[in-house]
């Protein structure tokens, strides 16, 4: 297999790029897309949000080039250190290490920050910082956990310096992952994550689009990101009543590649959307328009032309000074919300264990679920059918503040969503206690399903919870022979056969 | 001649190279189920029977073919070796329509008693009929969805009712049930037709809609069997591979009480749910 790794670091952005070209792995790659390109021509290329075409030409380029850099394309990734990903099979810095005079070094100390994958034998060391940066990169040979040393061919004549970062198998977490994702993800959420795969078009509800960073069913508070453990059991046990379907076979070592990725894929979603929205102000094709209009009533002799290079040079003048900052603080706190997301202190653990499930709590938790301060019926309707007054009235866009074109609810997407018919008892986010728990103390993030943990203690949210579990089959008893649970229509007589 | 002798030969190495049943758990593609060495007695008896037949008509075709090349085209030679004209022979066309027909007879009732074991309830092994399903199979595009009966307080499961109840458990792409012992379960469909199949235990039913379909099987071994949908049944078709873990039975029951737990799970009372 032909393997060039390149390395580079560039020094302006402040910032470590580890840029992987795997010559094999792109053969690979490229052999999963043409088998499934036979249903739609999907390119192994990343492909760009709609809106960046309200931007002028030259904003465009700006948005594609720092893509470029950052993520670079499906088959060439590039691996910026700043998104809190599990790229490499592991990481770490060396500790120190004594020169040995006139032999080889063979063996290093070193302290292993991060371990994806398990070190073997012939696995790659990437030098990412320190004075062999640049140069080619050894190969592992032995790795002794206890003594944290990794044995590495060829040797070297001068011990790295103390500190100096490398990481093992390159880059290759993702790799696993993109391969994957290519396999089992792609024809549904598209090869940029776009929930816009050749089959997305048949679906209802439509595959996430994983662009806006954000997730709908997860264990974190209302605002916060969804962790790794969501992600991978979505993918584990699927979401119960959609397409989603569960990936149960896959093994926990690719399980957790793929999770890698689906993340990957929503930080350069989330980059070139905030990209996109900072610049559209400014630089849209309207924007600009407007300020050529302006600036030649002030001055009659201006030519069109002449006024538009004012407002591009503007544009580079702002590129290569303010923004250069901005953008460095927007990402650092874009990766900072995926990293919180991981903290305990993120998860929604109810403070109270579940009260019994009493005919009196399920009654409380009627009563709440009717009442003016949860509101759950406005939406859920009545007999939890999902049929609720809001679902008639027009909304208003959270986004943009101005009304939808048409009556019922809208998620952030812009997809229109129904609330969930509660008397089917499924839960596409889990039908645990706590998985209901969570929906309701923290919503459902990119949805109108507002949170309830500020407004409801955690007894009241608990009766809520022991009522909804409930209304499943208290439809069924009020209608006989209506079904609930699993089974979509009602439950028929067991065949016999003769 | 070569082509015969290289499918003789191609025959007889097959099961070597794979070519035959899925090696599965046996890893000789031995069937996993009493049952399903039964079916498989009954498939190498037809696999016997047909490959005489072929072998011996082929023979013969190359018997009639080779002894008539072998005849001078002279004319004066064709004297007293006239062909034999034998088109509308009573006696041969008794013979080669009694024959087939007893055999087809033979094989019809020879395997009545496994179809029957197979498919009609009454012939169900009594324990089956005695402890009824231990779980409901839904097949639903592209995933099989599985309902189990809860467990009560000694940890014993209950039983399984034809609708969910709030004590059900549930599980996707992941049947688990006891092993050395015939177990049932409901098979339906929640859309289109699909078809639920066990290759390692010869179990092969179409899921139809509307209907719920029993059905019965004993894994003989402790491990885990592939679990797949046999019709296709929409573009993901593919994606209902999943998988059968058949455990010995207390080993199941803990594994149910342990699903009891997880999915009652509150995320607090921890301790309090364990038995
Ligand atoms: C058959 C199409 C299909 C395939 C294949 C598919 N998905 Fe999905 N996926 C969906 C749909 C539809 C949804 C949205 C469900 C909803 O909105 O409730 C979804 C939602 C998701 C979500 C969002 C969950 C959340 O909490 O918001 C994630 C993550 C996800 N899929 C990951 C994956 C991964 C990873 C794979 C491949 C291993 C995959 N999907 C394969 C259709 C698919
Ligand atoms: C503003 C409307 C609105 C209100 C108010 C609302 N919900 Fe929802 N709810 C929704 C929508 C929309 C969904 C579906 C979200 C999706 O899957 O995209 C939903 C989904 C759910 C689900 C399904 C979760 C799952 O895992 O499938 C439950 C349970 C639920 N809501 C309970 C409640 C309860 C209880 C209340 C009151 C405390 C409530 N909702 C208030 C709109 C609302
Ligand atoms: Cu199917």
């Amino acid at each position: 297999m032909v393997q060039c790794t390149s390395i580079k670091v560039s020094e302006g952005w402040q910032q470590t790029e580890v840029l992987l070209v795997r010559l094999g792995q792109c053969i690979i790659g490229l052999a999963v897309l043409l088998t499934i390109a036979g249903c739609g021509a999907q390119k192994a290329e990343f492909n760009n949000r709609e809106d960046i075409n309200v931007l002028i030409p030259e904003a465009q380029d700006h948005v594609r080039e720092v893509l470029a850099t950052h993520f670079g394309q499906p088959t060439r990734m590039v691996l910026w250190e700043r998104m809190p990903v599990h790229y490499h099979g592991a990481s770490g810095v060396f500790a120190e290490n004594a020169a040995t005079a006139g032999k080889t070094l063979s063996k290093l100390n070193v302290t292993l920050t991060e371990e994806n994958l398990p070190i073997e034998e012939g696995q790659e060391l990437a030098w990412i910082s320190g004075k062999y940066l640049g140069q080619p990169n050894p190969h592992v040979v032995s790795f002794d956990a206890t003594a944290s040393q990794v044995g590495i061919e060829p040797g070297l004549a001068e011990p790295p310096g103390a500190g100096d970062r490398f990481a093992i198998a390159p880059g290759e977490v993702l790799i696993h992952g993109r391969i994957l994702y290519a396999e089992h993800c792609q024809h549904c959420h598209g090869v940029s994550g776009d929930g816009n795969g050749p089959t997305a078009k048949y679906l209802n509800p439509r595959p996430r689009d994983y662009r806006l960073g954000k997730f709908k069913f997860k264990s974190t508070s209302s605002s916060a990101k969804a962790t790794r453990d969501d992600l991978s059991r979505i993918i584990e046990e699927g979401i119960p009543g959609t397409y989603m379907p569960s990936f149960k076979l896959l093994k926990e070592e690719e399980n957790r590649a793929i999770v890698e990725y689906v993340r990957w894929l929503a930080m350069r979603g989330e980059v070139e959307f905030k990209l996109i929205q900072a610049l559209k102000n400014d630089y849209s094709n309207e924007a600009v328009a407007s300020q050529v209009a302006s600036a030649r009533e002030s001055d009659s002799t201006l030519s069109a032309s002449a006024a538009r290079e004012k407002v591009v040079a503007d544009l580079n003048e702002y590129l290569t000074g303010d923004w250069q900052e901005e953008f460095n603080d927007d990402t650092k706190f874009q990766a900072e919300q995926w990293v919180q997301a991981e903290e305990p202190s993120a998860l929604v653990i109810p403070k109270l264990a579940r009260v019994p499930d009493t005919p009196e709590s399920r009654a409380h938790g009627r009563e709440l679920y009717l009442s003016a301060k949860a509101k759950c019926a406005t939406c859920h309707g009545d007999s939890g059918l999902g049929d609720g007054s809001q679902t008639l009235s027009v909304q208003k866009n959270p986004a943009t503040n101005a009304d939808y074109d048409t009556p019922g609810l809208f998620d952030d997407w812009g997809n229109p969503v129904k609330p969930r018919n509660l008397t089917r008892g499924i839960y596409r986010g889990g039908r645990r206690p706590l998985d209901l728990y969570r929906r309701i103390h923290a919503g459902i993030s990119g949805t109108p399903m507002p949170a309830f943990g500020t407004v409801l203690k955690d007894e009241e949210i608990w009766d809520i919870v022991n009522y909804v579990m409930n209304i499943p089959f208290e439809a069924r008893d009020r209608q006989p022979g209506s079904g609930a649970g699993t089974s979509g229509a009602g439950a028929p007589e067991v065949a016999t056969t003769r | 001649m070569v082509w015969p002798i290289a499918a003789v030969v191609l025959c007889w190495l097959a099961p070597g190279w794979n070519w035959w049943f899925p090696a599965g758990p046996s890893g000789t593609g031995a069937a996993m189920s009493p049952l399903g060495e039964r079916i498989d007695d009954l498939f190498y008896m037809i696999l016997i029977i047909t490959t005489v037949t072929f072998v011996g008509t082929q023979i013969g075709l190359g018997y009639v073919l080779f002894t008539g090349a072998r005849r001078s085209d002279q004319p004066e030679d064709a004297e007293g070796e006239k062909a034999w004209f034998s088109h509308g022979s009573h006696n041969l066309e008794v013979v080669w329509s009694i024959v087939p027909a007893a055999v087809l007879l033979f094989i019809a009732l020879y395997q009545m008693e496994v179809w029957a074991e197979y498919r009609v309830q009454d012939a169900f092994p009594k324990q089956v009929i005695r402890t009824g399903p231990l779980a409901e199979v839904t097949a639903r595009q592209f995933e099989w969805r599985i309902r189990y009966p809860g467990v009560d307080a000694e940890g014993n499961p209950l039983e399984l009712k034809p609708d969910p109840q709030p004590t059900d458990l549930y599980t996707v792409n992941d049947l688990r049930l006891p092993s050395s012992q015939p177990v049932m379960i409901w098979l339906r469909s929640e859309d289109v037709q699909h078809s639920f199949f066990l290759p390692e235990l010869r179990v092969k039913q179409d899921a139809v809609p509307g209907l719920v379909i029993p059905v019965w099987f004993e894994a003989i071994k402790s491990t885990e069997y592939s679990m797949l949908c046999a019709e296709l049944c929409g573009w993901g078709h593919y994606k209902m591979k999943s998988r059968l873990v058949a455990t010995p039975e207390d080993e199941w029951r803990v594994w149910l009480q342990e699903l009891q737990v997880e999915q009652n799970y509150d995320g607090v009372s921890d301790e309090s749910n364990d038995e």
